[in-house]
């Protein structure tokens, strides 16, 4: 078994380059009905979007998609003064980059050890961690409250941090060892003739030849923290530690039933909190796309 | 020999301690919540109260209890009706055309299905939550989109939350996650060349026939591996439809993760709630094990 994601198994091509090859002839006819069905798609798709945008700045913002009524930044204004945001933003990039930096350091040893183990039944390992990817964390939301209130890891970052990496370790794990193992292993070996130990040849020798994957280790893991809700949302319940995806999930839940809801603004904190997400995923579309196949967690 | 064997072993002991970083946050946060779980679901832990400090084992009562419960059996149908809409015929159908068009296009260099592509993956990569927001303005009754398109259409605008819940909750998931189905079978239609479908076609093949000849055999193999993966992810949805409709009205969108959620914390039965817990481990286990093993005879 060579492929050892989900993601892997099933779409390898998917995120590779498609093979150049000859063009087929089309249509005039053939061309119309293809972009009449890509018009339909698109609205579909998009319009959600469209209507996020025009709302976030909108100062009339409702449901109904049309260029803002009133064109204003007043909704971005009120989320920093009203919601204090700034207070906010800072606790999630303080929980996004402490849980990329625990990534990255036990990511780098796990991955690293697992390519370089020495065992008759490593597969059992790789079959153990699918186990661990196709668990669905929405199943362990309650077990996970009661085990954190248990530990004292509730309204701690501490918990928030550990759990954020946890959740993305499995995938990452198996990425990185690829990493490794395309690192051919005299090159450590030397080192340690050399008398340098096996951690020193490790951060000297093997670990700047393997920095690509510890960038998308990195950037996935940030990713992950800064969108992830349910965890949050269980563990986090004093304002002050509040983070974006749990400020966005408050300002939704205190609204709708018979009070009218605030479209605009909620739709401004949307905007921020996708921000991150959109500048990935146009910088390093595939990347993601690997990441986020890996898992069939639903959400 | 003897130095080489001991060397081995003394390198894989090392190797374990890098792996240990990773397995204890492996351990305690998948397979610690698991246990947690099986425990409390043995007993009648609350969430507040002489029961949360003192939990009683109460034995099978919580899996008596569940098994009788009418409210359970309305749940499961929630989550069948659910999966079977949104992941085996909504995502799964939806990503299987789109594959089909998108590479159709590509084959004939349409520039415009880069554009579709994005814009598919867009609502896919996107934070679920946001997802669930953007759709509660999509179904609003007055004004959303959906209403207006229908207006336009000439069809009555209908109370998609209200009066239609299930079939709102399967469209807004259909939206988010036909990307994943789209880009599996992407992958695999890559790997057919051009020069096939010509040949096919100048010995007289239709198109259907085209299909049924050369592409089918392609993708039935990854179908089988595919629908379980988006079964898997689907049947653990929680915030979406806790955004949307919050299992109402009525129950009518109450899925397993929801019920679980809604007995722990808005009835504080949290043996009660690991105990539905257990079961949708049991499930995602059950399902995990298949596609383990039907990958491997793919390998």
């Amino acid at each position: 078994m060579t492929a050892t994601t989900i993601g892997d198994q099933l779409a390898g091509p998917a995120v590779s380059a498609p093979p150049p090859r000859p063009k087929a002839r089309a249509g005039p006819v053939e061309w119309i009905i293809v972009h009449i069905a890509f018009v339909a798609i698109s609205a579909f798709f998009l319009v959600p979007f469209l209507w996020l945008l025009s709302a976030a700045f909108d100062g009339k913002a409702s449901a109904y998609l049309q260029l803002p009524v009133e064109p204003t930044i007043m909704n971005f204004v009120r989320i920093f003064t009203e919601h204090d945001f700034a207070h906010v933003l800072a606790n999630s990039v303080f929980v996004a980059v402490a849980t990329m930096i625990l990534v990255v350091f036990s990511v780098s040893l796990a991955g690293y050890s697992l390519s370089r183990l020495d065992l008759r039944r490593k597969d059992w390992i790789t079959y153990a961690v699918l186990l661990l990817q196709t668990m669905p964390i929405s199943a362990t939301m309650v077990p996970i409250y009661g085990l954190a209130r248990q530990l004292g890891l509730r309204n701690s970052y501490l918990g928030l941090i550990l759990i954020h990496a946890a959740i993305e370790l499995p995938f990452l794990i198996w990425l990185m060892k690829g990493f490794f193992d395309s690192i051919p292993r005299h090159l450590e070996e030397a080192a340690w003739l050399d008398g340098r130990s096996k951690l020193r040849a490790l951060y000297e020798i093997v670990l700047p030849l393997a920095r690509p994957g510890l960038g998308i280790a990195a950037g996935l893991a940030f990713l992950s923290a800064w969108a992830e809700v349910l965890m949050v949302v269980i563990l986090i319940d004093q304002d002050n530690l509040k983070t974006v995806p749990l400020a966005f999930y408050e300002a939704m839940r205190t609204q709708g039933g018979y009070t009218e809801v605030q479209f605009g603004v909620i739709a401004a904190m949307a905007v921020i909190y996708l921000l991150p997400v959109m500048v990935v995923f146009f910088a390093a579309r595939r990347l993601m796309v690997r990441g986020l196949m890996s898992s069939t967690r639903g959400l | 020999m003897a130095v080489v064997r001991r060397g081995r072993l003394a390198r894989n002991r090392l190797y374990l301690a890098g792996l240990s970083p990773a397995a204890f946050l492996l351990a305690l946060f998948f397979v610690g919540p698991a246990l947690w779980a099986l425990g409390s679901s043995f007993t009648n832990r609350a969430l507040v109260g002489i029961d949360a400090a003192n939990p009683r084992f109460v034995g099978l009562d919580n899996y008596v209890r569940l098994f009788g419960d009418p409210d359970f059996g309305r749940v499961i149908l929630n989550s069948v009706i659910f999966v079977i809409g949104s992941a085996i015929i909504g995502q799964f159908v939806l990503g299987l055309g789109l594959a089909l068009l998108l590479d159709y296009a590509q084959r004939r260099g349409f520039l415009a299905s880069n554009f579709v592509y994005a814009a598919v993956l867009l609502a896919w990569v996107n934070p679920t939550i946001i997802a669930g927001f953007l759709w509660v303005a999509m179904f609003d009754f007055y004004n959303g989109s959906l209403n207006t398109g229908l207006h336009v259409l000439g069809v009555q605008p209908i109370n998609w939350l209200g009066q239609g819940p299930m079939l709102a909750v399967i469209i807004a998931n259909t939206w988010r996650g036909a990307a994943f189905t789209m880009l599996i079978f992407l992958g695999a239609l890559r790997t057919i060349p051009t020069d096939i479908y010509e040949a096919a076609r100048v010995d007289g093949a239709n198109a259907y026939r085209r299909f049924w000849d050369h592409t089918l055999p392609i993708l039935r193999p990854i179908a089988a591996l595919t629908l379980l993966s988006i079964t898997m992810a689907t049947f653990g949805t929680f915030i979406l439809i806790q955004t949307l409709t919050n299992g109402g009205p009525a129950f009518q969108t109450e899925v397993i993760a929801l019920y679980a959620f809604h007995e722990a914390f808005q009835n504080h039965a949290v043996g009660y709630g690991s105990t539905i817990s257990v079961v949708m481990l049991a499930l995602n286990l059950g399902f995990a094990i298949v596609f383990l093993r039907w990958s491997r005879a793919r390998a």
